[in-house]
């Protein structure tokens, strides 16, 4: 009887811990599809809160805050103003920061860091070019260390690595097979669950359509 | 850890269990029943405009929304009860609202007010030119200063296309807003340095002992600077070192002038750099032509070595160490000796330490303390005279700030500046020796007060005493700043500076005081959208002036404080990186008029140094299909006047202005190899310096003289920077030039 009982409250208590878990898996389920249907930088600003507003309660998941630093990123690419550009970017880099400490071994970290850092060389290349390069260069570096097979870390390997040779003007094309093999072996990376990253497909596809 | 199963199975598989599994967190969470609240509002700021994008929702929970384009936003919660209704915005102040969650629809109206940030806050410009923050929109960068033509890599060189500076080509050094030379001081990572620039002969140019490279941000201020900086009548330039290199590399710099290898070895949290360096400009003299003749070229052997250290998560130590040895012979016109040439044969040995460090002390009191130490020595033979010249210089200061709130921080320190300065003379058989030591104790305090990110008040004063002159000192310094709107705004600035006099006049008497300068500045400031235009009026009072009074100059009593005058001009600044895609370009004016009564004055009088019209033109375009950064830049300064003995009227003589084209070229070939090139004066203007007198006349009672040239009407370099790394991506593109 003693057993019984105390199955019951063990079957119940993970139950309850689960169902606060669901709202969590729930929320980040409804808000990662709304990325397809973002156009503007008011809609990623909108999704971006949501993702902030989920990190607030789940203060030990690091996706949301991922997802938000994300969407602010790409708001900074998308806008036009220089001065919005960076300060889009100080949000974002707030939460990396929080990212790097959280989960210092975490590949996907270290991918959105050198996003970042590219937006940021992207405001003024000709006065951030050289610092920013470098640490967008380094945190690449760092997510491939940490997981060689990251398709991400990949691909901006590559975009970086086309850059450069197109800017001293030897063949961006010789990295082309690398891309095209990447984008064939795409699917065989399984992110961990579907919440994690998983995004970065269609950049590979349109650098392979480059190619050709 | 099941229900994470769930989710990494396919969509439909989830949706089959989904309704169940609503049921049961609906029934385990939801304990007040389905109720929903709806809560409505509007966003706006202090004045009513709407704010787009504001995120509003229950502290603590899932339900939330974004506002909209005109600021409304609508959202429905399950919750019941007490809840905190959060909004929040970047760049305001967020604010937290208790609401009662019934069922029904609550309407919700904030207005959010505009937070508080020191970075987006007004700042105080009066007579400051910052660059290297990169938040800030500054006006001149560390790369415009390597990359500006006609600077031919030297510190003091780019500042001189700078407004408030004139160039005075047969010096090189800084002479700002109508000061003489010597009333500027140079700080390395807050310390002083007491012999920034290289030795020269008389009316030649020189240059700044530093390279560019080690810096990361300066300060420039031509007046009105913090209570911070003493010892300084006209105007102080603040050089920042790098923080911590990114990786371990190797540099190469081959300049046809001398080469230049740098090696650094980084670890976790620190790293080392070793720097040796060769000069001989033998090759370069024999292929262009030079208005004098030198015996023996310029030639210096140069060793560096600079530490950095992470002392916690905040604190970063920095030891700067150098030790440099030079020496030239050049033959000059001998007036004495009828105008024959005569070698003048100097020989430099400098050695400089320079440490800092900066941290936190608990949560809120800042650090920062540097330390320099300075040992040079002059050895100079110019026909029966030889003389040797030798400074000591110890300089220690520790600053502490903190942050009453983030409107009010308070900050203070204290400073000694100890400096020894011998010269021993031989004049045939004539034998002089002089020299004296002077502790110079002080301390300061300044508070910033933030009335709202509009307008700043930053108050403070500074005490001095000088154990030599046995004077003490007190000088007020006060500067505000009032932004009238996004992108413009006013700044205010007023003090007194006090610095003691010359170390020549220092070796003969004590029976002196500190010569004194009161700064008024008024400026205007605005920028946006890469553009800047910066205006300024400014007036300098100076009195306490040293003059002497035509008695023997070793003796004390030809010494007396009763010199004075007047600094007073506009500097204008325009720049604009905009208007042409590619292209940049600042244009820079300053006028002043200025007069003194000082040294061997007879009366007041236009000094030499000082020219009334300054413009400099600066245009560098990025092609980016030839991987180029050009560079052109012209220059003009207008007539500045000089003495000739032969005339009843004191400094009634004119030169020629001055003008110049200078060009450059980058060429980044390789991410790690760039090649550079530059020709200054390209067109070949004449330039001339005014002329040197003999201090005796002739039998006919004439003072012979000679004019004042460059050292060569053009100058050209050309050189190749190289950087090593595991990597091998890195480049020096900040070492341009």
């Amino acid at each position: 009887m003693k057993k019984i009982v105390l199955s019951i409250a063990v079957v119940l208590f993970s139950l309850v811990s689960m169902a606060q878990k669901a709202e969590f898996y729930q929320a980040m389920g409804e808000a990662l599809p709304q990325y397809g249907t973002c156009k503007s930088v008011a809609d990623f600003q909108a999704l971006g809160n949501k993702f902030e507003m989920i990190a607030n309660v789940e203060k030990s998941e690091w996706l949301p805050l991922y997802y938000h630093a994300h969407c602010y990123i790409l708001m900074s690419f998308m806008e036009q103003d220089a001065t919005k550009k960076d300060s889009y970017l100080d949000i974002a880099e707030k939460s990396v920061k929080k990212l790097v400490e959280m989960v210092p071994n975490e590949s996907e970290v270290f991918v959105l860091q050198s996003f970042l850092y590219t937006g940021r060389l992207v405001v003024n290349p000709m006065e951030r070019g050289q610092e920013y390069s470098g640490l967008s260069g380094q945190a690449i570096g760092k997510a491939l260390a940490l997981d060689p097979t990251n398709p991400r870390a990949k691909m901006m390997k590559i975009q970086m690595d086309m850059g450069t040779a197109r800017f001293f003007g030897t063949d961006p094309k010789s990295f082309c097979p690398q891309a095209k093999e990447l984008l064939t072996k795409w699917d065989e990376f399984k992110p961990k669950s579907p919440l994690h990253p998983n995004w970065g497909k269609d950049q590979v596809e349109g650098i392979v359509k480059g190619c050709e | 850890m099941a229900l994470f199963q769930f989710w990494i199975t396919k969509q439909q598989k989830l949706k089959a269990v989904k309704k169940t599994f609503t049921t049961i967190i609906a029934f385990l969470i939801c304990l007040g029943g389905f109720a929903q609240t709806i809560i409505v509002g509007k966003v706006s700021e202090e004045k009513g405009e709407p704010l787009p994008g504001a995120s509003i929702y229950l502290k603590g929970t899932y339900d939330g929304t974004t506002s909209n384009e005109k600021g409304e936003f609508k959202f429905r919660s399950s919750k019941t009860g007490q809840q905190v209704l959060a909004i929040e915005f970047m760049g305001y102040d967020p604010i937290a609202r208790n609401v009662e969650l019934k069922g029904d629809t609550i309407k919700v109206n904030v207005s959010l007010k505009e937070a508080f940030n020191q970075l987006n806050a007004v700042t105080i410009t009066a007579g400051t030119f910052e660059a290297g923050d990169k938040k800030r929109a500054v006006t001149i960068s560390p790369l415009d200063m390597m990359t500006t033509a006609g600077a031919a890599g030297d510190v003091y060189g780019a500042l001189q296309s700078l407004p408030g500076t004139t160039t005075n080509g047969e010096s090189g050094r800084l002479f700002v807003k109508g000061g003489d030379s010597e009333e500027s001081q140079t700080y390395i990572d807050g310390a002083l340095v007491p012999v920034p620039y290289n030795s020269s002969a008389p009316n030649m140019s020189t240059r700044g002992r530093f390279n560019p490279f080690m810096f990361k941000g300066t300060m420039f201020s031509t007046g009105g600077y913090s209570a911070e900086y003493g010892q300084a009548l006209s105007s102080v330039l603040l050089l920042n070192t790098n923080d911590m290199p990114e990786e371990d590399q190797l540099d190469l710099s081959f300049l046809m002038v001398g080469v230049e290898v740098a090696g650094t070895k980084k670890w976790n949290s620190g790293a080392i750099t070793g720097t040796l360096g060769y000069n001989n400009l033998k090759p370069y003299m024999s292929l262009a032509p030079q208005n004098y003749h030198w015996t023996d070229e310029p030639e210096s052997t140069s060793g560096a070595l600079s530490f950095r250290q992470m002392t916690s998560k905040t604190g970063m130590l920095k030891i700067y160490s150098s030790i440099d040895n030079g020496s030239f012979t050049v033959s000059q016109k001998n007036m004495a000796a009828g105008g024959q040439l005569t070698d003048y044969k100097l020989g430099n040995d400098n050695a400089f330490i320079n440490a800092s460090w900066n941290d936190k002390l608990g949560e809120k009191w800042a650090i920062s303390s540097a330390a320099s130490f300075t040992s040079n020595k002059d050895n100079i033979h110019f026909d029966q005279t030889n003389v040797i010249k030798k400074v000591q210089g110890t300089y220690l200061k520790t600053n502490l700030s903190y942050p009453f709130s983030e409107k009010f921080i308070l900050k203070f320190g204290g400073e000694l500046f100890s400096k020894n300065y011998t010269q021993n003379a031989r004049i045939g058989s004539e034998v002089h020796d002089n020299s004296f030591t002077n502790n110079n104790f002080a301390g300061f305090t300044e508070a910033q007060i933030y009335a709202s990110s509009k307008f700043v008040t930053r108050i403070g004063g500074r005490i001095e005493y000088s154990d030599y002159l046995k004077s003490f000192r007190f000088a007020p310094r006060w500067s505000t700043a009032y932004k009238i709107s996004d992108k413009s705004q006013f700044s205010l600035a007023y003090g007194w500076f006090f610095q003691n006099p010359v170390d020549d006049y220092l070796l003969y008497t004590a029976n002196i005081k500190p010569e004194r300068a009161d700064h008024y500045t008024f400026s205007f400031q605005s920028s946006a959208n890469d553009r800047t235009l910066k205006a300024e009026l400014y007036y300098k009072n100076y009195r306490d002036l040293v003059k002497l009074n035509g008695g023997a100059f070793y003796l004390p009593t030809s010494y007396n404080n009763t010199g004075s005058g007047y600094a007073r001009g506009l500097d204008l600044f325009w720049r604009d990186k905009k208007s042409i895609k590619g292209g940049d370009y600042w244009i820079s004016y300053s006028f002043v008029d200025t007069e003194r009564d000082y040294r061997n004055f007879p009366h007041k009088a236009v000094p030499s140094f000082a020219s009334k019209h300054n413009l400099a033109v600066v245009y560098k375009h990025w092609f980016p299909g030839i991987r180029s950064y050009p560079g052109i830049n012209f220059k003009y300064s207008s007539p500045r006047v000089y003495n000739d003995p032969n005339s009843a009227v004191f400094n009634g003589e004119k030169m020629l202005a001055y003008k110049s084209i200078d060009l450059s070229w980058s060429f980044l070939y390789r991410p790690n190899i760039i090649c550079y090139a530059a020709v200054n004066n390209v067109a070949g203007f004449k330039n001339e310096f005014g002329r040197t007198y003999a201090s005796t006349p002739d039998v006919s009672g004439n003072y012979p003289s000679a004019a004042i040239e460059p050292s060569s009407t053009r100058f050209f370099v050309v050189g190749v920077f190289i950087t090593l790394t595991k990597k091998g991506s890195a480049n020096q593109l900040d070492k341009i030039n």
